[in-house]
Formats: structure tokens, C-alpha cells, sequence
């Protein structure tokens, strides 16, 4: 069962009173909170379970600093949010050689052939057709930001997906459209 | 270590919380490096001799109200930059208020002396050594402070550490004014404003560093 923020909010108050069972019940509840706001924002598994030890270590010693008038959430995904961001910037200092790595590696090539010959492609196809594809399946903005771009109904731009999906099928398959 | 095995133990020590407790905290960080600040300045600087006689007259008081009432402010701030929350640095802008006043107290100052004198009055006897003074003399302050925010929130770490420097060289110059002989308001505003503008400047360059959690 997941607690929300009033039964947070309680517990909180409580263990700050030095009732040690609510803190941690507190405790507790807020790790699969933290896990849950990690596992979206940051990488892989051991990083997630340090940061959410950190932050748990943070919330403890530094719970002298949350105002019991305020709302919890918003302090504890403060303190997470802080923990995160310290981590990219302690992070970061390793990260350029790992990316230079990456400049060179195989992959690399691979990946950028990969997106030059889907330019090649969508510039075959007609422009409303071409934007479409490019704006919902590869920028990953929704039908409605599509249209509303383009300036052409929602409808118009699902079957300009669905044109052009079908003529690049048939030109990599030899095909004339 | 286990999230849980990790759990238990920080259940271990689970000590009250005063509801003041980021202010209490702060105030014996500033308490702890003053009384560090005040013995340095004992041994070394030595109170003025007059102090008992310039007690009673207001120029003392005046003196005296600009670092403390610029020292309170400096911990309001900390303390709202001591918490986890989105924080407008401009909406600190009461902070300068003691600046504004002890300004106009020092026009109406320098209209009363004629202007031939008004450099003697602007540098005193201790123009160069008193910023400086105020800098050396916020250290240990600054160190409380940063014990202070050892159990703090701060996220907005060079605002936090300019202002416990701030902070620090506020209440450092409340305590030079025990052994500084200077009078003139122009004096006060000059060298001890910069002196704590030292001290912030300072404050905001460790800051992240030091404040990191």
C-alpha cells in the first residue's frame, strides 16, 4: 500500500516529536517513492539504490530543516532532486572520456549512417508525409504537437504517417510506390 | 548496505526537533564563532579604552544598531536558504534596509561638518586595516555556521554561502565595534560595509564547496 502525503505528512511530525516507530514507518514508505523518482530520471540499478540510500541518510539527518507547516512531497522530492543533481555534477567529471570513447567506437558510425539515410529517405517522401514521420515517431512529439505544427487537423497528420510508413516500405523493398 | 538494514539504523537515534530548530541552530553556529571572535579580539585586539564612557553616548548605538540589525537580517536569509524550497533571492531586498538608513544618517552627518574635513572624517585612523579586520575576525563565524548547515538543506549553495558569510561578517563587525574607535557614520558605512561585503564575497567563493551534502 502507498501512503499519501497526510499519512506522510503525520508520520513526519511525529518522528520529529522523537517517536521513532513513525520514523520509521517514514522512512519505510519514502524508499519506494525515491526508488520510483530515480528509476525515471537516472540511469541503472546500483546508482538508483546508492541515491536512494543517500537520500534517506539526507532526510534523516537533515530533517531539522523541513517546516511541519509545508507539504512533505515537496521536500522530500526536493532533497531527492537535490541528491540527483549532485550526482550528475560529481558524475560529470569522468563522463567526457567515456563520450570520446563513444566518438570513436564502431557504434558511433553506425548510428550517424543511420540517421543520414533516414534524412535520405524522408526527403523522398513529400514534405507533409516526410515532417509527419519525422515530428511523431522520431523527435517523439505527440499527433496533436504534430498538427498543431504542421497546422493541419490530427487526422491528416495519422494518415500522412501512415502514407509515408507504407512508400518507404516499398522503396527499401525495391518497389515503386 | 541494505536499504533496509539502512532504515534500522538511521531508526536508531531519533532525538526531538524543536519546532525553531533551523533558527536555534543557526544562532549557536553565530554564538559558537562569536565567542571564538570575541576571545581573538580580547587577546589580541584589546577593547577600546572608552568603552564604558562611548556606552553612554548614541554614536555607539548607532554604530553598534548597523552590523546587528544587517546580522539578523544575514540569518533570516540563511534560514529560508537553509530549506530544500524555491527561494527568490530578490525578495531579501529588507536585508538593506540598516544600508538605506545609516545612508541618509550619514548625509545628514556630512552636512553638519564642513567639507574640508569630510576626508579625515571618510578614512579615519583605520580605514586600511579595517575591512580586513572584519574578514579575519568573521572566520570563525563562518565555521559555526557551517556546523549550522551540517544538519541544514541548503540547495542553492553559493546564495547559502555568501549569505552565512554575509551573516558572519555582520556579526564579526557587531564585535570589532568593541575595540574600533572610530565615530563618523561615513566611516561605518565605508569600511565596515566592505569588510562584510569581503566576508559575503568570500562566503559565496567557498560555498559550494563547503556547504556540499
Amino acid at each position: 500500500m502507498q501512503a499519501g502525503e497526510d499519512q506522510l505528512k503525520a508520520w513526519m511530525a511525529q518522528g520529529l516529536d522523537g517517536d521513532a516507530a513513525s520514523h520509521t514507518a517514514l522512512l519505510r514508505a519514502t524508499a519506494p517513492l525515491l526508488r520510483a523518482f530515480y528509476r525515471r530520471r537516472v540511469g541503472d540499478g546500483d546508482t538508483i539504490e546508492d541515491l536512494v540510500q543517500e537520500t534517506l541518510i539526507a532526510i534523516h539527518t537533515r530533517r531539522m530543516s523541513y517546516d511541519r507547516d509545508r507539504s512533505f512531497s515537496a521536500w522530500l522530492f526536493a532533497v531527492a532532486r537535490y541528491k540527483m543533481i549532485d550526482h550528475f555534477r560529481r558524475t560529470r567529471q569522468t563522463c567526457p572520456i567515456e563520450e570520446i570513447d563513444h566518438l570513436f567506437s564502431d557504434g558511433f558510425e553506425d548510428e550517424t549512417n543511420a540517421r543520414m539515410d533516414i534524412n535520405r529517405l524522408l526527403a523522398a517522401l513529400p514534405e507533409k508525409q516526410g515532417q509527419a514521420i519525422r515530428q511523431t515517431r522520431i523527435e517523439g512529439h505527440s499527433i496533436g504537437d504534430a498538427a498543431r505544427h504542421a497546422g493541419i487537423g490530427e487526422s491528416d497528420v495519422k494518415i500522412s504517417v501512415h502514407r509515408g510508413l507504407k512508400a518507404l516500405a516499398m522503396r527499401i523493398r525495391g518497389e515503386r510506390p | 548496505m541494505n536499504t533496509e538494514c539502512l532504515i534500522d539504523r538511521l531508526a536508531d537515534d531519533v532525538s526531538p526537533v524543536p519546532r525553531h530548530a533551523v533558527g536555534l541552530r543557526l544562532a549557536l553556529g553565530v554564538l559558537a564563532g562569536g565567542a571564538i571572535t570575541l576571545s581573538l579580539i580580547a587577546l589580541g585586539l584589546g577593547f577600546r579604552a572608552d568603552l564604558g564612557l562611548a556606552m553612554h553616548g548614541s554614536s555607539f548605538w548607532m554604530k553598534w544598531a548597523y552590523p546587528i540589525s544587517l546580522g539578523v537580517g544575514a540569518i533570516a536569509m540563511a534560514a529560508r536558504l537553509a530549506r530544500p524550497e524555491p527561494v527568490r533571492i530578490l525578495a531579501f531586498w529588507p536585508v538593506l534596509i540598516p544600508f538605506v538608513l545609516l545612508t541618509a544618517v550619514t548625509i545628514a552627518e556630512m552636512a553638519h561638518v564642513p567639507p574640508a574635513e569630510w576626508l579625515a572624517m571618510w578614512l579615519g585612523k583605520t580605514w586600511k586595516k579595517c575591512p580586513w579586520l572584519v574578514l579575519m575576525l568573521s572566520t570563525p563565524i563562518f565555521v559555526g555556521l557551517l556546523w549550522s548547515f551540517r544538519r541544514l538543506a541548503p540547495t542553492r549553495l553559493r546564495a547559502a554561502g555568501a549569505t552565512a558569510g554575509f551573516a558572519a561578517g555582520a556579526w564579526a563587525a557587531t564585535l570589532y565595534c568593541l575595540h574600533c574607535p572610530e565615530v563618523s557614520a561615513l566611516f561605518v558605512l565605508s569600511w565596515y560595509t566592505l569588510g562584510i561585503l569581503f566576508a559575503a564575497a568570500a562566503g559565496a567563493l567557498v560555498g559550494p564547496r563547503l556547504l556540499r551534502w
